[in-house]
């Protein structure tokens, strides 16, 4: 329990010991008490469970607040108290009358701009040599204060309405949603059809779809939620992973309706949205979860402590899930995408008539490898081609299939049980596989694990799920400023 | 003509992309050619180990373009989906392969004339089920002393 309130004389003692072991030239008892003097001054302190763990102050100047010092006591840091400080003390500068916070960071710490820039914070200057150190001052300002603090407390009450934007890969998408759980609409214009005849996705295509798709997508969005950008609280968009031609379609749009609103700019992992995609299947659902994503681009088991925090355990050392089957398909010459067409000859043959290798089956990890079972199947068809055999399709789709499956449902499994997660959560594309589902189903079922599939339409790609999420950045202060990338590499549990 | 060498297994085609990287300065481009499952990502996978790549060097064939930071700047590209050279100027090619990296490209013997003529074409066949073959074909002098000095190192390695 985190508990914030004004800054007293009698803190200071407790403040200068978190002080002394935060920064390499720390302030002085006298300039604190002297600053707790002062009309124009800010001081908060956090208290986790009643013991002091943390401290912040600006100063006002105008319309300008000025962050001094936050500090949180290095027992009690990663638990967003630092971030709670930031917010609190931005409130009462509302209030003041303040329009923007600005303050300076020393250009080699690292973790204090990570923490500004994921409050949306951007670096505006550069002081040469400003710190006795010799260091640089980096100078960083807010975004607008006063629509960040009152998204941010109309999220707390679940009545925050935010416009997001995902356009990661090859769907531009945008949805409304209330409260991180009522979806007001969801638009999702595909591109399949223009990618189909490469066998998925082109990148340079892609961003020229999105390109022209956007504006049209949100328009749609907005209208079918009746709303306008004046309603909204906060504007959500996908920043990565993906294609960074595609990611930046949508960061670019976005940047533009934050920077002509004032609203409050979110970016959301895409990964991170596909686990979200469950809660808004199942709205009780709560971890600790543990989530497989399998899809075209990715395959990978990921712990979810609790919402908002992740951490990847494991994943394919070469292949994507949806790629292999795509790459079996296309060996067998039935087209792509390959999931649908080999689930659906799947389920006409024999899971068991041929013994594919199961790779890693029994390693002690949580990868997966799926290029050695792809070569097991070119193998295996050569040899019947070249014995004069006619291919029984529906066993080679079943057994390749049922050899996929259950290095995945063995491996998810044991996350589970390591993770002691209460629920799994199945997502990404692969998730419409059936038998993918039933047998991860029946396998958790024995353990007493629910398992949370969403729908076809919350599978692939959509906005909604980048709203779910964006909602929780929203209620912890979490922003991006301006000048943020897309990220094509964003890793889950990082940089989100 | 062209070098050629064998490897027996999935870590000894691994190796020999770690020999490989000895020898690799900025600009090389290294065509792959061989069907699905011939060991191709393998290849590159040992590349990246001997650049010190950190993370999981995965398959590309669904971004076509991953870029890893090693001691030289590693370009995976895979032409797996593409079927015109038109489009290869969409996903930046000619700029990746002018970049200040090494490029592997996988299935790099689908657009030949796309290709600098200085790069060295790599093709994989599988001899048996983990037994591949390699024939090196150099397309001019870089190439060749690249390919040159990465078949020494496989004969001193076997001889070992």
């Amino acid at each position: 329990m985190i508990d914030i309130r004004p800054m007293l004389e009698s803190d200071v003692p407790g403040v200068l010991a978190i002080e002394r072991a935060s920064f390499p030239d720390p302030w002085t008892e006298g300039l604190f008490r002297d600053e707790l003097g002062r009309e124009d001054r800010i001081w908060k302190v956090a208290l986790e469970d009643g013991r002091l763990a943390g401290y912040g102050g600006v100063m006002i100047v105008d319309v300008e607040a000025h962050l001094m010092d936050v500090a949180v006591a290095p027992e009690a840091r990663g638990r967003g108290i630092g971030r709670a400080l930031l917010w609190e003390l931005a409130a009462d500068a509302v209030a003041a009358g303040a329009l923007r916070m600005t303050l300076e960071v020393a250009s080699s710490n690292e973790t204090a701009l990570r923490f500004y820039r994921s409050a949306g914070f951007d670096v505006a200057g550069r002081r040469p040599a400003y710190y006795p150190s010799g260091d640089d001052a980096l100078l960083l300002w807010s975004r607008p204060l006063a629509p960040h603090v009152s998204a941010k407390r109309v999220a707390l009450k679940r009545r925050d309405l935010i416009l997001a934007i995902e356009s990661s890969c090859d769907e531009t998408a945008a949805s409304v949603m209330r409260g991180g759980r009522e979806e007001l609409s969801s638009v999702v214009a595909s591109q399949v059809d223009f990618h189909a005849r490469f066998g998925g996705v082109v990148p340079e295509i892609a961003s020229r779809k999105h390109t022209e798709a956007i504006v049209g997508v949100v328009d749609q969005a907005l209208e079918t939620a009746g709303v306008t950008f004046a309603d909204l609280d906060a504007i959500a968009v996908t920043a990565g992973p993906g294609l960074v031609g595609a990611l930046v379609v949508g960061l670019a749009y976005a940047k533009g309706v934050a920077c002509s609103t004032g609203l409050p700019l979110i970016g959301v992992n895409h990964l991170e949205g596909h686990i979200y995609a469950a809660r808004l299947l199942d709205p009780d659902l709560e971890p600790p979860l543990v989530a497989l994503l399998v899809s075209g681009g990715h395959t990978m088991l990921v712990s979810v402590p609790e919402w908002g925090r992740y951490e990847v355990l494991g994943g394919t050392l070469d292949d994507a899930a949806g790629e292999a089957f795509d790459k079996v398909a296309k060996l067998l010459g039935l087209g792509y995408p390959g999931g649908p067409v080999i689930s659906r000859l799947a389920a006409e043959g024999d899971p068991k008539a041929i013994p594919f290798p199961r790779p890693m089956l029994r390693t002690d990890d949580l990868d997966v490898s799926l290029s050695g079972l792809k070569t097991a199947v070119i193998q295996y068809v050569e040899r019947e081609r070249r014995e004069g055999r006619e291919l029984r399709l529906n066993d080679i789709a079943a057994s390749f299939q049922a050899a996929v499956t259950e290095v995945q449902v063995a491996k998810t499994l044991k996350a589970v049980r390591a993770h002691d997660a209460k629920a799994v959560v199945l997502a990404g594309g692969v998730a419409a596989n059936p038998v993918l589902r039933g047998s991860l189903r029946s396998a958790l079922a024995t353990e007493g694990v629910a398992l949370s599939v969403p729908p076809l339409e919350l599978c692939t790609d959509n906005a909604s799920m980048i709203a779910a999420a964006a909602h929780d950045a929203l209620r912890a202060g979490r922003f991006l400023g301006l000048d943020a990338d897309a990220n094509p590499a964003m890793r889950l549990g990082r940089g989100a | 003509m062209g070098d050629t060498f064998t490897t027996q297994s999935v870590g000894e085609t691994e190796r020999a992309g770690r020999l490989l990287a000895r020898h690799l300065q900025a600009g090389d481009v290294i065509a792959l050619a061989g069907d699905l499952g011939a060991g191709k990502t393998h290849l590159v996978q040992g590349v990246a180990g001997g650049l010190g790549v950190e993370g999981a060097v995965t398959s590309p064939t669904f971004n076509i373009l991953l870029v890893h930071a090693g001691s030289l700047p590693l370009y995976h590209l895979d032409l797996y989906r593409l079927d015109d050279p038109a489009q290869l100027e969409d996903i930046d090619f000619y700029a990746t392969l002018e970049g200040d990296g090494v490029s592997l490209i996988e299935w790099g013997d689908r657009f030949p004339d796309e290709l600098p003529a200085d790069h060295l074409l790599v093709e994989i066949s599988r001899l048996g089920e983990t037994a591949r073959g390699f024939r090196l074909t150099p397309g001019g002098p870089r190439s060749a002393v690249l390919a040159a000095a990465w078949s020494r190192s496989m004969r001193e390695g076997a001889a070992r």
